[in-house]
């Protein structure tokens, strides 16, 4: 960290963008997630495995925890908003989270990364510069989500036997042993949709382009786009649910209105909404 | 072809356009095409300039094969490779979505596992081949000049439609073979038939968005259905602001019954005395009109009282007076039965008890809307039934066929030990099998033909579930790239060349079969190419990935009957049930070859690479084991060992083993991994329609005394207070996002 980093000021990064912050970011992209809709078919992660050369490590690295998928679903079993839960059976379903990066806009694996290998890009992003990393896995530790995935083998030796290489996707990378990897909310989507954008001289338009997960997901329950466009469809959806950036407890004018982040409290200030799973009790 | 004239009829029917006399009244004859011209036009598919812009993915529109819902997808090419496949915005049936299958189709097209060669027993073994050799075995066998009894030639495939199933059907009746098995292990036969008795219409349109109940007797919609990406997207709406209220009623958690509102277990086999009861209560406890129904229905229904179902279900009066309220207070609903319904000895007359509180509940035309008809038969939908395997069984044991071609299913992983499917395919003398994998079924055939992958070939698709009431899709299939290896071909060029074996005239002016689609789509009639120009019309189509077809207006009938569903009986010796679920991801075990699928976790289970079997926790308390541990799961027809995965979503006297996995054959991903439930069925097939009661067998559990650990993703099955998926009850979202619950 430089000298004129700590001289800084970086309080306006802790606002809101209603309270005027983040004014240097081109954009903030973020998601809406409605947990009413998702079904829990898991159609985005292996979209996502398609769309960001994700390795396959088979099960003995997957017994260890060492899966790669970048977005997984994980399925809970208690409803600790329903009450009690002592009831014989599991009668009101299973409770699905899509889990990807949530792009904390405070992220807690940036500061941390001794190498500045994780840091925040003029979109908004939690980037991850795989040449930079050097594998502390400080980054990893200290995510509260669990959502940084490590190479603790070089995956691609056994993950793509020929021809399942030929499917490898050459907008990004194949990560090698000993490099940290993350959702990167499909960096290289947005990257064609910004230079396809200056070349024609005009500003990104919402909707043109999308993640592989919410392009595929059937029920439409994932949103995203760009936050700091208030006409985006995402914008439009955490104004709905009145959610806000820049804050560690979310005020309602309608308490009952669904809407959070995930470990918000931690002010970690994640840039993906969660709209409350409902059920009929 | 010179020289010899077609007539218009015969040559539609050649085309696959040939139907009913009235649909084609007025359609003319394209006049500037004839098979010849249409020859002349035929250019090279793969002209690389078209294909190759370095740096550029470019998506080509085709249908997704990884199920037979027929979805429309869109494949991004780049440098002349398919990357990745996303849903075709314009279809029908999935409007732009895929479900996780389909995402994997790139696995299937680029597995490592693909057979590359013909493959002919020589002795013991499969040696490769030419397919100049292949070709002559086959003609040898089934050629013009061989002494083959068309009658003693079968084809045995999975579901198909479009002019691939036109060619087969020209084929066979060349042969002179009357038998083409079409097999599902996952199907909803059983529906169809009650749907064609009750409502006249095998496949109704389910409209759950519109409904504001839905009540589901084990029909996994969202997963192992016969639409799962078209039914999810409907659901989407469906729980959309006014949302509608799921209940679903089944032995073991299905995807789909981890969605619902209301989860209700339930001992399989019972369910029809559960919708009689319910029927009963509405009808004699909240003053629906029975008056219509017949007297012999009438006393059915007076039969079952609501006692009686709690006694024979187990399931408290209470409970069905809930439900019988929900349904009178939540109108239009929709009520549906899936596998576990149907696949039990009476599984018909359970489904057709399931389908009656449809009519009685007015749902009819409200939330089942009439499907119309598909007015070229000869293209439409011939969709799998076990069935099929049943009789093909039947008939291998009265050694009734010389010559079976297998295609599109895999039916010695999937047929029951009891039918003896290995021990009489032996006594077939000439067994052939037409696939991409070296799988169970292709590695006891005496002759492989190498398939392209559905992302290198041509086809035309017609889907069975889906599409609007006016107009349905006829999808294109083509293909995505150069085909990765020379000798591997496409399955229409296989019948066409085993046509052309056979010396059919019709079919002999064909190079291959794109020259025919070309063809088929220059005779196609006018009402559906608009009168665009041929060449446009087929580029168009191409574009779109489908060719849009006016459907003949149908109408829904309400015929109910009376169907007497049998006491349940317990079996003492063995006293669980077995549930053999599908699930969406290893299907009937098509997909076990797929990397991505093995290693994404079960919906329900989230274990990996691996077989489970779920149970109750109180089944798990009296054998003494905890997850991970192995237990054995015995029918009269052999024994599973398998891993334990213990939650609440089963009945606590249902062992639920998810079918898919347990291959003997298949590749590196699928060989030797996990179990394979449908081994150990019984001897049990559906009374009335003879399928196979994929629900009706009875297994005992013991613990194997073996501790274990399942692979599996998570290591906190609960929230542990925090808040991850927070959730709020529907009177809440009622509040703050509106709607209420009744659409009307």
């Amino acid at each position: 960290m430089s000298l004129s980093n700590l001289l800084n000021d970086w309080t306006r990064y802790r606002q809101g963008i209603e309270e005027g912050g983040f004014h240097d970011y081109e954009h903030i992209f973020g998601m809406a997630i409605d947990l009413n809709k998702c079904i829990g078919c898991n159609a985005c992660s292996i979209a996502c495995y398609a769309e960001n050369n994700l390795a396959v490590v088979g099960e003995e690295k997957f017994a260890k925890d060492q899966g790669m998928h970048w977005l997984r679903i994980e399925r809970y079993w208690d409803e600790p908003d329903l009450g009690a839960d002592d009831q014989e059976f599991q009668e009101h379903g299973a409770s699905f989270l899509p889990m990807m990066c949530q792009q904390c806009n405070a992220a807690t694996c940036e500061p941390v990364c001794p190498v500045a290998a994780t840091y925040h890009t003029p979109d908004g992003l939690n980037a991850q510069v795989y040449n930079r990393c050097i594998g502390s896995r400080y980054c990893s530790n200290n995510c509260p989500y669990r959502l940084r995935y490590f190479n603790f083998y070089s995956y691609y030796e056994t993950s793509w036997p020929a021809p399942l290489d030929q499917q490898l996707n050459p907008d990004l990378s194949v990560r090698d042993k000993g490099v940290m990897e993350k959702c990167t909310f499909c960096i290289q989507r947005i990257r064609v949709a910004k230079d396809t954008a200056q070349r024609e001289e005009r500003e990104l338009v919402d909707g043109e382009f999308t993640t592989a997960c919410a392009q595929t997901c059937p029920t439409s329950a994932i949103q995203f786009g760009d936050l700091q466009d208030p006409n985006s469809k995402v914008s439009q959806l955490w104004k709905q649910y009145q959610v806000k950036l820049g804050t560690t407890e979310q005020s309602k004018q309608n308490k009952e209105l669904r809407g959070y982040r995930v470990f918000e409290s931690l002010n970690t200030e994640p840039c993906v909404m969660y709209l409350d799973r409902v059920r009929e009790v | 072809m010179s020289g010899h004239e077609i007539k218009r009829r015969d040559f539609l029917k050649v085309m696959g356009w040939g139907g009913v006399g009235a649909t084609l009244a007025g359609c003319d004859m394209p006049t500037t095409v004839t098979l010849e011209e249409g020859k002349e036009e035929v250019v090279s598919y793969m002209s690389p300039e078209e294909f190759v812009i370095p740096g550029i993915g470019i998506y080509y529109a085709s249908t997704c094969q990884q199920c037979s819902a027929g979805c429309g997808i869109y494949g991004r090419v780049r440098e002349g490779r398919v990357l990745k496949l996303e849903g075709n915005p314009a279809s029908q049936i999935n409007g732009g979505k895929l479900c996780q299958m389909g995402q994997a189709g790139v696995q299937t097209h680029y597995n490592p596992d693909r057979i590359t060669k013909p493959m002919l027993r020589k002795g013991k073994e499969l040696v490769e081949v030419s397919w100049d050799e292949a070709m002559a075995e086959l003609d040898k066998r089934v050629g013009k000049s061989s002494s083959v009894d068309g009658q003693r030639v079968a084809w045995f495939s999975g579901s198909m439609s479009g002019h691939q199933s036109v060619l087969l059907d020209a084929y066979l009746e060349s042969v002179g073979s009357k038998s083409h098995f079409v097999y599902e292990a996952i199907n909803s036969a059983v529906s169809r038939a009650v749907n064609a008795e009750m409502l006249g219409d095998a496949t109704p349109h389910y409209r759950f968005d519109k409904a504001a109940l839905l009540l589901s007797f084990g029909a996994d919609l969202l997963g192992a259905s016969s639409s799962p990406v078209h039914y999810s997207t409907q659901y989407g709406e469906f729980r959309s602001a006014p949302r509608g209220m799921h209940v679903q009623i089944e032995p073991s958690m299905s995807l789909t019954g981890a969605n619902a509102d209301l989860w209700q277990p339930v001992i399989p086999g019972t369910e029809g005395v559960l919708a009689y009861g319910l029927i009963n209560m509405l009808v004699n406890k909240m003053g629906y009109d029975a008056s219509g129904l017949s007297l012999e229905v009438r006393g059915l229904i007076g039969k079952y009282d609501p006692a009686y179902a709690a006694k024979v279900t187990g399931i408290s009066e209470e409970r069905i007076e809930k439900i019988a309220g929900l349904l009178k207070s939540k109108s239009p609903s929709l009520v549906l039965a899936g596998t576990s319904t149907e696949g039990q000895r009476d599984g018909y007359n359970a489904t057709a008890a399931v389908t009656l509180l449809n009519v009685i509940l007015g749902n009819v035309g409200k939330t089942i809307e009439s499907s119309g008809t598909f007015p070229f038969p000869q293209m439409a939908a011939k969709a799998g039934s076990s069935r099929d395997l049943l009789s093909f069984a039947s008939a291998l044991g009265k050694k009734q066929y010389d010559v079976v071609f297998f295609h599109g299913t895999n039916p010695v992983h999937t047929a029951p030990n009891y039918l003896g499917l290995v021990d009489n395919l032996a006594d077939v003398p000439f067994k052939v099998t037409l696939s991409m994998f070296l799988d169970e079924t292709a590695a006891v055939s005496d002759l492989v033909l190498p398939l392209l992958s559905s992302l290198e070939d041509w086809g035309t698709h017609v889907a069975d579930v889906g599409g609007s009431t006016q107009t349905t899709d006829v999808t294109i299939q083509q293909p995505l790239m150069k085909q990765l290896y020379d000798d591997t071909r496409g399955f229409g060029d296989i019948v066409l060349s085993l046509l052309k074996a056979r010396g059919v005239e019709e079919y002999t002016g064909f190079d291959d079969y794109y020259a025919y689609l070309r063809d088929a789509f220059s005779s196609t009639p006018e009402a559906i190419t608009g009168g665009l120009g041929t060449k446009a019309f087929w580029q168009g189509s191409l574009q779109k990935g489908a060719v849009s077809i006016q459907l003949d207006k149908g109408a829904l009938q309400s015929n109910p009957f009376a169907s007497e569903v049998s006491e349940h009986k317990a079996d003492p010796s063995y006293p669980m049930h077995l549930a053999p679920s599908a699930r969406l991801g290893m299907w009937d075990g098509r997909h076990a070859n797929i990397p991505w699928l093995q290693e994404a976790p079960d919906q329900i289970s989230k274990v990996v690479w691996e077989s489970w079997a779920e149970i109750h926790p109180s089944t798990a308390a009296k054998m003494g084991v905890t997850n991970g541990d192995m237990i054995k799961v015995e029918s009269r027809q052999g024994a599973i060992k398998v891993k334990v995965y213990v939650h609440r979503g089963v009945h606590p006297n249902v062992v639920a083993v998810p079918m898919g996995r347990g291959h003997e054959q298949y590749g590196r991903y699928a060989k030797g991994r996990g179990v394979n439930p449908l081994k150990i069925l019984s001897q049990v097939t559906e009374n009335k329609t003879g399928e196979l009661a994929l629900y009706g067998t009875r297994v005992k559990v013991s613990n194997a005394s073996d501790k274990g650990t399942l692979i599996h993703m998570g290591d906190s099955e609960s929230q542990v207070g925090r808040k991850l998926v927070s959730t709020v009850t529907a009177e809440v979202f009622k509040n703050t996002e509106g709607g209420g619950n009744s659409v009307a």
